[in-house]
């Protein structure tokens, strides 16, 4: 096993590359920089100093070298995890990342414990109430909940409970108020968790569906298993059936999804968080494109491919944990 | 006992004419709601098709001292003539593979159908070259409306929608749904109803093309793969990897906006970033066909590469594909949505459902809900009915595959 995972790891590091390799190519192919989109037209700056300005803040970013001289730049600093300055920012990528990260992972943590505590239960009941109307009904709901727009649910609710014109009962914008820093510790905790319902309840609707399908369908393959018959068969209770026999089997494959699930988490959700000023990883990728900042883009890239890599190889592995007849020797 | 088996016969009999397509057809209409959900899409198509004809400003007619005028048709654009002579070659199309399946026989009916569909798409390409070329593009200001109403002009008849999709009145700027305005109207005055019927021309178009060309390149590199296998398979699958191992949606935010706005950009990269599930798909089905005897023989003829691995090989692998190209239609038209939503669609006068969608809370922070509800509702509709048909479809080629997605 522990081949396996080195193997895995090892085929990582060009994967990765090339997902690097690719990002900046993309950004550097791209007409235009970062330098020219922040001088604007140029004012009433004269053309030869503007022209020097120009150099001299290319310099600054090293952006006035051959592009696989700055590639390779950029990759020794990585190597040494240093990822640069922001240019908008002035400061170094990493301190942003670090501010950002922790609030898209509150986020979708609560939003994550929400979809398993509703979806478990309800994946369990439409199992057992297979293709009577429980399960027909939740099925469509669900999937109904699945298609709908984030962008739908998201200004609909921005706009019906956080504006002058209806209801005026949530914050329109941010993760607290002014001044909620001073606030004592419940006041602040309540204050935050106001500013959270929001974004929380448009980042787990639509995960109902996909779960409770998963769910349902783990629960329906154990409740034809011949286990389950011999369970009844000894006389066991319904309840008992259900829940200490084939729920705790179909529970472990649905556990391993988390592990999918991860890079969602840390990578959060360009349209809901700006859609609420949420300052997370999703607005801060989001600020970085729309201003051209290559070292936060490349920064995002970077970790965001890491984080799928390793949410794939700890699917895997949590996948050959769980359930023992899975070899390692024949995938890859 | 001899009469069951002579009902086994005849029923075998009854069977034998039944082809592939045929078989997932009636499965497919099996279910009412697949089949609402596919009647809903061809509504749709229709809107996107006679979209001129159902909102525009320009009557169809018009008596002007007189003489009879016909503005509407005056005005119709380039891609307005592309589209209309796409869709008669489409019918055209359909039409033609209910007479082959009469007509044609069964052994060479793959042939003539390639070759009809060969014709049918350079038909659209010239035509649409032409249409391009010569239909002149008119910027028609008259104001058809006043004309009538001052009495210059008589006998105008006018579209159901009598508004253009590029209209700006700012007196009538952000008006609640009315009589007028059924859907209300948008932060320039622009007619929302309009605008939804203009703005599914560029959802649908997003979504088939992009979609076009990511199955196009998942099957050719998922064919070359799983054709070839060894050192080729094990480089190639590291591309496949890097491609899936990227942020999706961060790459195309990242090349919508550091790339100059356009529809074409769009399509391409939402094809280019989409194409790796067809082409692990191809890869294993390649793996398993490769072994076969018919590909055997088709290699042992000499017959070439192309036409071993498109001809022979890729009939017995395509329809997943279909299925996954239903799906990616649906993920094709949220992804353009979103990305209008964010800022990086195409330009404003042209309609797009993400953009309207967006507006509907603005700076003034009154909540216009009609511009964020009705192109939402759009969008909701259009992707559940395509996830719809794409289900359904899964279920009717195969429903193993219920379980793998």
């Amino acid at each position: 096993m522990s081949t396996y995972i080195v193997r895995r790891l090892l085929l990582m590091i060009p994967t990765l590359l090339g997902i690097t390799v690719m990002v900046f190519a993309i950004s550097r192919i791209a007409p235009g920089d970062p330098v020219s989109l922040a001088m604007g037209p140029g004012g009433q700056m004269d053309a030869e100093r503007a022209a020097d300005v120009r150099k001299a803040r290319m310099q600054l970013y090293g952006l006035d070298k051959p592009v696989h001289i700055q590639y390779g730049r950029w990759l020794w600093r990585v190597v040494r995890f240093d990822f640069g300055d922001s240019i908008k920012h002035h400061r170094p990528v990493i301190e942003l990342i670090k501010e950002r990260l922790p609030i898209t992972l509150t986020l979708n943590l609560i939003a994550f414990v929400i979809i398993y505590v509703v979806s478990l239960p309800l994946g369990v009941l439409a199992a057992v109430r297979h293709k009577q109307f429980f399960d027909r009904a939740s099925s469509v709901a669900l999937f109904m909940l699945w298609s709908l727009p984030s962008m739908l649910v998201g200004q609909m609710l921005i706009g019906y409970f956080c504006g002058p014109t209806f209801k005026n009962w949530f914050p329109p914008a941010g993760l607290s108020s002014n001044y909620a820093d001073q606030l004592p510790f419940f006041p602040w905790l309540a204050d935050r968790l106001w500013h959270l319902v929001l974004p929380v309840f448009c980042l787990t609707y639509a995960g109902f569906a996909y779960l409770t399908k998963q769910v349902r369908a783990g629960m329906l393959d154990n409740l034809q298993a011949d286990y389950v018959r011999t369970a009844r068969a000894k006389g066991l209770s319904n309840w008992a059936v259900i829940f200490r026999h084939a729920f705790r089997n179909s529970v472990i494959p649905v556990i391993t999804i988390m592990a999918t699930l991860l890079p969602m988490m840390l990578g959060g959700s360009v349209i809901i968080e700006r859609i609420f000023s949420v300052p997370g990883m999703g607005l801060l990728a989001f600020e970085a494109v729309t201003t051209r900042d290559y070292n936060v883009v490349m920064a995002v890239a970077t970790i965001g491919g890491l984080m799928n890599l390793i949410g794939l190889l700890l699917a895997d592995i949590a996948y050959a944990i769980a359930d023992p007849r899975i070899s390692f020797e024949s995938s890859v | 006992m001899s009469s069951s088996a002579t009902g086994k016969q005849s029923q075998a009999k009854a069977n034998w004419g039944v082809s592939y397509g045929e078989m997932v057809w009636r499965e497919f209409v099996k279910s009412r709601l697949s089949a609402a959900s596919l009647i809903f899409v061809v509504v749709l198509f229709l809107l996107a098709i006679f979209a001129p004809f159902l909102a525009n400003d320009k009557p169809f007619v018009i008596r002007v001292d007189g003489r009879l005028h016909f503005p509407l048709f005056r005005n119709l654009r380039p891609n307005d003539y592309c589209v209309f002579l796409a869709a008669t070659v489409g019918i055209f199309q359909l039409l033609l593979i209910r007479r082959n399946r009469r007509r044609i026989d069964p052994s060479i009916r793959g042939a003539v159908f390639w070759r009809q569909i060969c014709i049918s798409s350079s038909t659209i390409l010239i035509g649409g070259i032409l249409a391009f070329v010569f239909v002149p593009r008119r910027l028609d200001a008259t104001d058809y409306k006043a004309l009538v109403a001052s009495g210059e002009a008589s006998d105008a008849i006018f579209a159901p929608i009598p508004y253009g999709y590029a209209r700006t009145e700012l007196k009538l700027r952000e008006q609640p749904p009315s009589r007028r305005h059924w859907l209300g109207t948008d932060d320039v005055g622009s007619d929302v109803l309009c605008r939804l019927i203009h703005g599914s021309r560029i959802s649908l178009s997003v979504g088939f093309v992009a979609v076009g060309i990511s199955s196009v390149i998942g099957i050719f590199v998922g064919a070359i793969l799983g054709y070839f296998g060894g050192k080729v398979d094990f480089v190639g699958m590291r591309i496949v990897e890097i491609m899936m191992a990227i942020p999706t949606f961060f790459l195309i935010i990242t090349i919508v906006a550091f790339f100059p706005r356009s529809l074409l950009n769009i399509m391409i990269i939402i094809g280019i970033t989409s194409w790796t599930g067809d082409a692990r798909f191809i890869r294993a089905e390649f793996f398993k066909l490769r072994r076969q005897d018919f590909v055997q023989a088709a290699v042992s003829l000499g017959l070439p590469l192309r036409s071993i691995l498109f001809r022979h090989m890729l009939p017995n692998g395509i329809a997943p594909v279909l299925v996954n190209a239903t799906f990616g239609i649906a993920g094709a038209i949220f992804i353009e949505a979103a990305l209008s939503f964010l800022g990086f669609g195409v330009a404003p006068p042209t309609p797009s459902w993400g953009q309207m969608l967006s507006l509907g809370v603005g700076t003034t922070g009154r909540f216009l809900w009609w511009l964020t509800l009705f192109p939402g509702l759009a969008i909701f509709f259009t992707v559940m009915a395509y996830n719809l048909v794409g289900e359904a479809l899964r279920d009717a080629i195969d429903p193993r595959l219920r379980k793998a997605v």
